[in-house]
């Protein structure tokens, strides 16, 4: 009985081609949950838009760069103070957000004046900022404002400023990853090969699929800046506009989130011949194995083992207080997809815990290959999990923490549970070494906070609190 | 010296005060009891609005979505009307109320809402034959107003469409707070009860600051139930707070029920909330009680320390819901500081003419600036500007970084506070709120003193 | 063939290695051949030609799998050269097998990324 039809979805029963529970002898031949599929209206899914996609998951996390919102003044705000990336410039990027405000008239007549408009009040007001996104929304799209005429003729009235454009309406597609797609092939079309990099090393990396939260891209451009390789561009954390105009120059790729950024580095493939190597960077084992083999792509093993030996000195025996004390946790992930299967591992072989049941947002067929390939039998796998469902599976399985978003975490919170911020992390970083080590201390830290035994107790019940009487 | 008022000249905005229509209509509908609202439009309109909610709240809301994908943009959105609605309603039993909101993409796509719950309307009668669901026709593009107007338009799509005739009298007074937070809500609640007056809340939020319990269970949901809305017809009178969030409901129900309509002004500080209580007291006939003269003297007794000795000449940037801003900077006069700079965050020019504004402007004796439409780069390019002194800040938190990068006090208040703890939880409405709102900028300013080194030993003695 | 030892490696495949499921099947049959090729070629100790950027992303693939494999399976040590090129040509076929012939994955034959 593999693909499960939850009691909670009795009415809406195209739901069991969603929820797999993987057993023994099965594999992802006979079962693998659809994703990637529309939605069903009423369920109470986890899901965001395409413009969020783009927006708020990549394009929004340069640092030098304006992020022009063509739509009414919602999308801007809504996706404005929803991420913990920052920046080594100040963090210009969380600051700011740019909307051209559309209001009715603009609907009916047609919005491109007021774009262009937007548009060159952006620049004057913040002269030093010559990099600039426009995305399309909703309406912008349905009503079919040309934005890549606009921006063609504001970058010919402004020599020095260069302008993406991104058509990226909520409604295209299910979920973010239609953002993500639409991003990743129109930067590799329209911007990469514009600009040579400056070369600084005969070994030279893009690091795809990473956006710097709370300081990750920091935590591997130290280990790259070690072994002596150049990161031509981050695709995006604490990235420049112009960085990923050169993403061609460079000699591999490597890839972390395959998902939101499998397509720049499937497609510079195929144009630039740059191979692309896939690693996780959450994790000790994983860590040094995506170490290791970026250190072999350049034949320079012996820095990636000297950088190795030492980081596990440092951080393991850190790493193995936490595992000795959270052996045997039950944990749940419900996040946007790919961190399901960089971590469903990673935690049990480096902290002993046990993932008992998964939910994806917006991941595809691929993201459910790799994470039932590698996640255990007995844990349920879940496309575009939504409320009913998840207070289902957590009676299934109970598990002892959540690693989700804030607001899931507040649900979870009424049943005891604790929450780790999945999507954001608590304190983070999470990856490389010293990451792992932070996010299993957040684990540990919410499993163990005494608050949760307070909350289970009934005061009008049997049991009496120890009163401790003062000193003499 | 006096008081301009002006607006934005910039076609776009960096940095918006407010969210959009769908947003307010998403909060106003939450404040129901067992109600979902479905938004009609890509799931971001309402994934984002329900994560905006948790910031400020640390609580989870449901809000369900037709997922509004490619095709229904191109052949309309009507099955996943009906599809939204009923799934709703076969997996919440205790469903009753399903405000349907729209947003900006399915009014340009034009889907004709109310045919579409005329439908859902006879399919769930064929369905529930036992049970009634209100559905609610919301239409809020997000062209147009924003979360302010949304809060209303939602609220007065409730009425219409709940209220359906005139009830028996039921001796109650409606009580329309507007756009506030549950310790506003607790406030207002207790004053009813201190004045022996027997009120119903819309939309009553009280329980948005909910517990974890030793059962688990789950009570984060609104507390005004179809039976208050329903009964509304029937009440003595309305009293609204909020002219531009809930005046329009209370109008309507004098309009087609003549439950007299009274817009008061919204009780931020002592006068306004005298005002309040007053006209309650002449709606009802029940005189206002020894406890909220002593709660006034209080408050007036601890704004009396800090006023001449802290407050005076103090100048104030305030932004937020137009109610509030206005009824903040009543209040920082009351407490010798001086507005100089407010910020209203939509293209609503009544606002301009907003009486309550016109008697500021003339007694105002400093320079002081109004800028309707305004976004909040409006405040960092004043704020970050020498010739323009700010001594202070008030607003909710997406302007935390012009008060960071600026080296300005700020006192966090309206919606949303998500980069403050407990906010939710305490009044600024009333005398306690002033009190409160009073010592929490006072504590502001002391403890900017002490980390600038300002004049901090003043604070040895006081 | 050993089908244990076949069970052995791939087992460790499906949980380890990220390269056999890239997003379309032309990829995944790129790696599966590539990495398999290098790997075989390390176990039985044939040279290396490593020219190209795609011979030394297989060979950085091929040698963490080929560490792995001696220290997991220490069987491998003292299988021969014809049964090893058996056993990874097993392993091909049946990683071809699971994530691209019966793969039900709808997006594998799409013709874009």
């Amino acid at each position: 009985m593999p693909m499960v039809l939850l009691t909670c979805d009795k009415d809406i029963p195209e739901r069991e081609k969603h929820v797999y529970l993987k057993v023994e002898g099965e594999d992802s031949r006979d079962f693998l949950p659809i994703s990637n599929a529309p939605t069903i209206p009423g369920t109470l899914s986890e899901r965001g838009c395409s413009f969020c996609g783009a927006k708020l998951v990549i394009g929004g996390v340069l640092k030098d760069t304006i992020q022009m919102i063509h739509g009414p003044i919602g999308c801007a705000y809504d996706t404005w103070h929803t991420k913990r990336y920052p920046s080594d410039n100040g963090h210009f990027q969380l600051k700011y957000v740019w909307s051209t405000d559309m209001k009715e008239s603009h609907i009916v007549f047609g919005g491109e004046k007021r774009l262009e408009k937007a548009m060159h009040e952006a620049f004057d007001e913040m002269p030093h900022i010559k990099r600039m996104f426009v995305y399309t929304t909703c309406p912008t799209a349905l009503i079919g404002d040309d934005v890549k005429a606009v921006a063609k003729k504001v970058m010919e009235a402004r020599p020095d400023v260069d302008i993406f454009t991104c058509e990226c309406p909520g409604f295209a597609g299910v979920s973010q990853s239609k953002g993500h797609h639409v991003l990743n092939i129109g930067w590799v079309n329209e911007k990469v090969g514009n600009v040579e990099p400056e070369i600084t090393s005969k070994y030279t990396i893009n690091f795809i699929g990473d956006y710097n939260i709370q300081g990750d891209t920091e935590v591997l451009q130290r280990y790259w800046d070690r072994l002596g390789i150049q990161v031509i561009a981050h695709f995006t954390g604490n990235a420049n506009y112009d960085d990923l105009r050169g993403m061609h120059r460079a000699q591999l790729n490597v890839v972390n989130c395959a998902r939101s950024a499998g397509y720049i580095a499937n497609e510079l493939k195929k144009r630039y011949g740059i191979p692309r190597l896939d690693i996780d960077t959450w994790g000790f084992n994983y860590m040094a194995e995506g170490i290791r083999k970026v250190c072999a792509f350049f034949g320079i093993e012996e820095k990636g083992e000297a950088l190795i030996a030492e980081e596990y000195a440092k951080w393991k025996p850190q790493l193995d207080w936490y595992k000795e004390r959270l052996t045997g946790t039950k944990m749940a992930i419900w996040t946007g997809g790919p961190r399901l299967w960089h971590w469903t591992k990673s935690v049990e072989d480096d902290l002993g815990v046990q993932v008992v049941a998964m939910s994806s947002k917006f991941g595809h067929q691929e993201d459910f290959e790799k994470v039932i390939a590698r996640g255990s039998t007995g844990t349920y796998y879940i496309d575009d999990g939504n409320e009913l469902e998840f207070f289902e599976i957590i009676d299934l399985v109970k598990p002892d923490i959540i690693y989700t978003g804030p607001r899931v975490g507040e649900l979870i919170k009424k049943m005891h549970i604790p929450y780790i911020n999945g999507h954001a992390y608590h304190n983070g970083p999470y990856m490389g070494f010293e990451g792992f080590v932070n996010m299993a201390r957040d684990m540990y830290n919410a499993k163990s906070n005494p608050l949760l035994k307070l909350a289970a107790t009934d005061i009008r019940g049997g049991a009496r609190t120890v009163i401790r009487e003062a000193a003499e | 010296m006096g008081c301009v008022i002006t607006s934005k000249e910039r076609a776009g905005v960096i940095n918006p005060m407010y969210d959009c229509q769908p947003a307010g209509a998403q909060f106003a509908g939450i404040g129901i009891k067992d109600c979902i609202p479905l938004v009609h439009g890509g799931q971001g309109c309402s994934m984002f609005v329900r994560l905006l909610f948790a910031q400020h709240f640390k609580e989870n809301f449901d809000i369900a979505s037709t997922s509004l994908h490619e095709d229904s943009a191109v052949f309309g959105g009507h099955q996943r009307i009906q599809d939204g609605v009923l799934t709703l309603a076969r997996r919440y039993p205790d469903l009753r109320v399903i405000p349907l909101i729209t947003t900006c993409s399915t009014e340009v796509i034009g889907d004709d809402i109310e045919g579409n719950l005329t439908k859902c309307n006879q399919l769930l009668r064929e369905e529930f034959p036992d049970r009634k669901i209100h559905l609610v026709p919301v239409h809020t593009p997000s062209f147009k107003a924003s979360q302010v107007g949304g809060y209303a338009e939602c609220l007065t799509a409730v009425v219409k469409t709940m209220v359906t005739h005139k009830v028996a009298p039921t001796g109650k007074l409606n009580l329309f707070p507007g756009w506030v937070n549950p310790g506003d809500v607790t406030l207002l609640k207790r004053y009813m009860r201190e004045m022996d007056v027997d009120a119903t809340v819309f939309m009553d939020t009280e329980p948005f600051d909910s517990p974890m319990l030793p059962g688990k269970e789950i009570l984060t949901h609104g507390a005004t139930t179809v039976e208050d809305i329903v009964h509304a017809s029937g009440a003595l009178g309305s009293v609204a707070l909020a002219r531009y969030e809930s005046a329009p409901a209370a109008k309507y129900l004098n309009d087609e029920f003549e439950v007299p309509a009274h817009v008061v002004p919204t009780p931020y500080g002592i006068a306004n909330t005298d005002a309040m209580l007053q006209k309650i007291s002449e709606i009802t006939g029940k005189p206002i009680p020894d406890s909220l003269v002593h709660e006034r003297g209080l408050a007036i007794d601890a704004l009396q320390d800090l006023a001449h000795m802290f407050f005076a000449n103090k100048k104030v940037a305030i932004y937020g819901h137009p109610d509030l801003v206005i009824g903040l900077a009543e209040f920082c006069m009351e407490v010798e500081m001086e507005p100089v700079l407010l910020l209203f965050g939509d293209d609503n020019n009544k606002v301009k003419k907003d009486p309550r504004l016109l008697a500021m402007k003339e007694r105002v004796s400093w320079d002081m600036e109004v800028v309707c439409n305004a976004d909040l780069w409006e405040l960092e390019k004043r704020a970050s500007n020498p010739d323009y002194p700010i001594d202070l800040i008030m607003g909710h938190s997406k302007g935390r970084y012009v008060a960071i990068d600026n080296n300005i006090p700020m006192v966090r208040v309206g919606f949303p506070t998500f980069d403050r703890a407990g906010l939710y939880r305490h009044p600024t409405m009333g005398y306690q709120g002033a009190m409160l709102l009073g010592e929490t900028i006072a504590n502001t300013f002391f403890a900017h003193m002490e980390f600038n080194k300002d004049r901090e030993w003043l604070l040895n003695t006081w | 063939m050993n089908t244990e030892k076949l069970d052995q490696l791939f087992t460790y495949v499906q949980e380890r290695c990220l390269w056999q499921f890239f997003s379309r099947s032309w990829d995944r049959q790129e790696n599966i051949d590539g990495v398999l090729n290098t790997a075989t070629d390390m176990l039985t100790g044939k040279e290396l030609n490593l020219e190209t950027p795609m011979d030394r992303l297989f060979y950085a693939d091929a040698k963490i799998l080929v560490a792995d494999i001696r220290q997991r399976f220490p069987w491998i040590e003292d299988t021969g050269a014809a049964q090893i090129r058996d056993l990874m040509q097993g392993l091909k076929e049946r990683l071809v097998d699971y994530t691209i012939t019966r793969s039900l994955n709808g997006e594998l034959h799409h013709s874009l990324y």
